[in-house]
């Protein structure tokens, strides 16, 4: 049956089951691949998306869940205050290697510093402890999350 | 700096077309490209086959650099990037001694071919071993400095002066003694009509202006904001998605399946029965892991049913005390062990390991009448290509082509995934 979802501030009729995941109306009904598909158990975070500024593992949301809630995805986040901050950050660290769980860190990331400016490390840990990276980024994510949170400019990058 | 943007619509990139128009003998000297400028392609011998360096002909050119009249650089990288790096090391090495800023430099993934793309060390184009920079170090520093030096001899003779006399700077050549400029994108065409030199100097390691240094990864803006295309996800127009079922055993077989229910799920258009799996195609993936959930599978486990971890250990610690294969005899091993005062022996062992990428194993295939595309974040490119198995006659293998994105499902996995791609 039809849907009406908002996503990204935009409005989408979509015609699937009430019980398929949200991501794959993004991916592959409504073609916005910036959200990636790890897992499909909510174990690893790759799907990680925004619902009403909340981080949720899309693979495991139901789009008949979703009802007037409001959707974010990375190809949108950089347009919120904390996205911004937090894509900033994750350049300025150059967080990145194969990239590909870094939509959903970055997601994660944005939705702890929209409810929490200022983490600590341990805030810090409980909001990430979701999102996995095989490349073994963690010290740069939590080193981009702290630089976001300040706002400020990055120390000198040595090598 | 600009990555090449792949149409995420059929994956082709803005100079596909032109990189599929060139023949081999056009890799084979600088020319004037299809949309005018310079295009440079260089030969090496492998460094892993003697034959290679055969005079018959099979010196291979391993990569090419095309100069537009703009003065970009598109550099084809024959490795992948799949987390490593490749993407950035690769194009520094060769715009260190081309003498133009990362900024100016284009990346392009190049095509594949065992022919022209060889990684020297390995003796086919692959990206593994950690042999990208070890393989292309020399290689890719060349080409650079080949197109230097004929962009150089394209300026002296413009300005009748001594080559000597000009040197390469962020994109520009200069004559010295009188300050004057000319860019490479003016220079390209009268540079493409010029005869490659065989020996072209390169840089003095003291002079290495970005060899050594970290500079940003060109790969990441596109991977901070969701654009960077991974092989999942390509998208073809009417392009449908299927998952798979295989024998939980290897070796095992299909004995029945009941696909009623599957067939009943919304979205579900087929489901493919095969020797060993069974494959759900659908109108997206939530439809195709629902049929999936919905058939009824009975496996026949095989010969191997019962086979467990604790047996293959068995059978090896078993095979291990047998005598070995030599492959080397240095020195006196044995002599030595029996004079030794203090001998240690010890059993390593490592368990079965999976990849466990991030990126699930893909890939993407468009069958036309006449071939077919695959889209793989692979790391045997032009493995992906074939051949193939004869069960596939709608697939002819000559006429495939392999087009590879960013890959996370890479890891050491990526060379595997063509095994899947077979089945």
């Amino acid at each position: 049956m039809p849907f009406e979802i908002k996503i990204n501030g935009t409005d989408h009729t979509v015609d699937v089951d009430g019980d398929i995941p949200l991501l794959w109306v993004l991916r592959d009904v409504l073609g916005m691949t910036g959200t990636k598909f790890g897992c499909g158990k909510a174990l690893c975070g790759a799907c990680t998306v925004h619902l009403n500024g909340n981080a949720v593992r899309s693979c495991v949301f139901p789009i008949g869940s979703i009802g007037d809630s409001a959707i974010t995805t990375i190809e949108a986040v950089g347009a919120t205050p904390a996205g911004q901050k937090v894509q900033k950050a994750w350049l300025d660290l150059e967080v990145i290697q194969c990239g590909y769980c870094q939509p959903g860190q970055i997601m994660s990331a944005a939705a702890l510093l929209a409810s929490n400016p200022n983490p600590t490390d341990s805030d810090i840990d409980a909001a990430m402890s979701g999102n996995i990276c095989r490349c073994g980024t963690y010290p740069r994510i939590r080193e981009a999350i702290k630089q976001a949170a300040q706002g400020s400019q990055p120390a000198e990058q040595g090598g | 700096m600009l990555l090449e943007r792949r149409d995420p619509q059929t994956g082709h990139s803005d100079n596909a077309a032109r990189e599929g128009g060139l023949s081999r003998r056009t890799f084979l000297a600088a020319g004037a490209a299809a949309g005018g400028g310079l295009l440079l392609s260089f030969s090496l011998p492998s460094l892993f086959s003697p034959v290679r360096a055969d005079p018959a002909g099979s010196f291979a050119p391993d990569a090419f650099i095309l100069i537009d009249r703009d003065g970009l650089v598109t550099l084809s990288i024959p490795q992948v990037e799949m987390g490593q790096g490749t993407f950035t090391s690769c194009p520094m090495l060769v715009a260190e001694e081309l003498e133009v800023d990362l900024e100016q430099v284009r990346v392009a993934q190049a095509p594949p071919s065992d022919k022209l793309y060889t990684n020297p060390l390995v003796g086919f184009q692959v990206t593994g071993g950690s042999t990208s920079i070890r393989a292309f170090f020399q290689p890719l520093r060349q080409a650079g400095a080949t197109a230097r030096t004929m962009l150089i001899a394209a300026a002296a003779a413009t300005w009748a002066a001594d080559a000597s006399t000009c040197r390469a700077e962020k994109g520009e050549v200069i004559h010295v003694p009188t300050g004057r400029k000319l860019t490479y994108g003016a220079l390209a065409d009268k540079a493409a009509k010029l005869t490659p030199p065989d020996k072209v100097a390169l840089k003095d390691p003291k002079d290495f202006k970005l060899i050594g240094t970290s500079p940003k990864r060109l790969d990441t803006p596109d991977k901070v904001n969701g654009t960077a295309v991974y092989g999942i996800d390509v998208k073809l127009p009417g392009m449908k998605f299927a998952t798979v079922a295989a024998c939980p055993v290897f070796g095992g077989k299909l004995k029945s399946v009941d696909d009623s229910k599957a067939l009943a799920v919304n979205g579900v258009h087929q489901v493919v029965h095969i020797d060993d799996a069974v494959c759900v195609v659908a109108a997206h993936m939530g439809a195709a892991n629902k049929g999936l959930a919905a058939l009824e599978i009975e496996w026949d486990e095989g010969p191997y049913a019962t086979l467990t971890t604790a047996d293959i250990v068995a059978d090896m610690e078993k095979v291990s005390e047998a005598e070995g294969v030599v492959v080397r005899n240095d020195g006196d091993a044995a002599g030595a062990l029996t004079g030794a005062s203090t001998k240690l022996d010890a059993i390593y062992e490592v368990p079965f390991l999976a990849h466990t990428t991030m990126e699930p194993i893909n890939c993407t295939i468009h069958v036309r009448k006449d071939g077919c595309d695959i889209w793989v974040g692979s790391q045997v490119l032009a493995r992906a290509q074939g051949p193939w198995p004869p069960r596939s006659p709608a697939c002819p293998w000559s006429r495939s082509r392999s087009i590879t994105t960013f890959s996370a499902a890479a890891s050491g996995g990526g060379s595997k995934s063509i095994s899947s791609l077979r089945r």
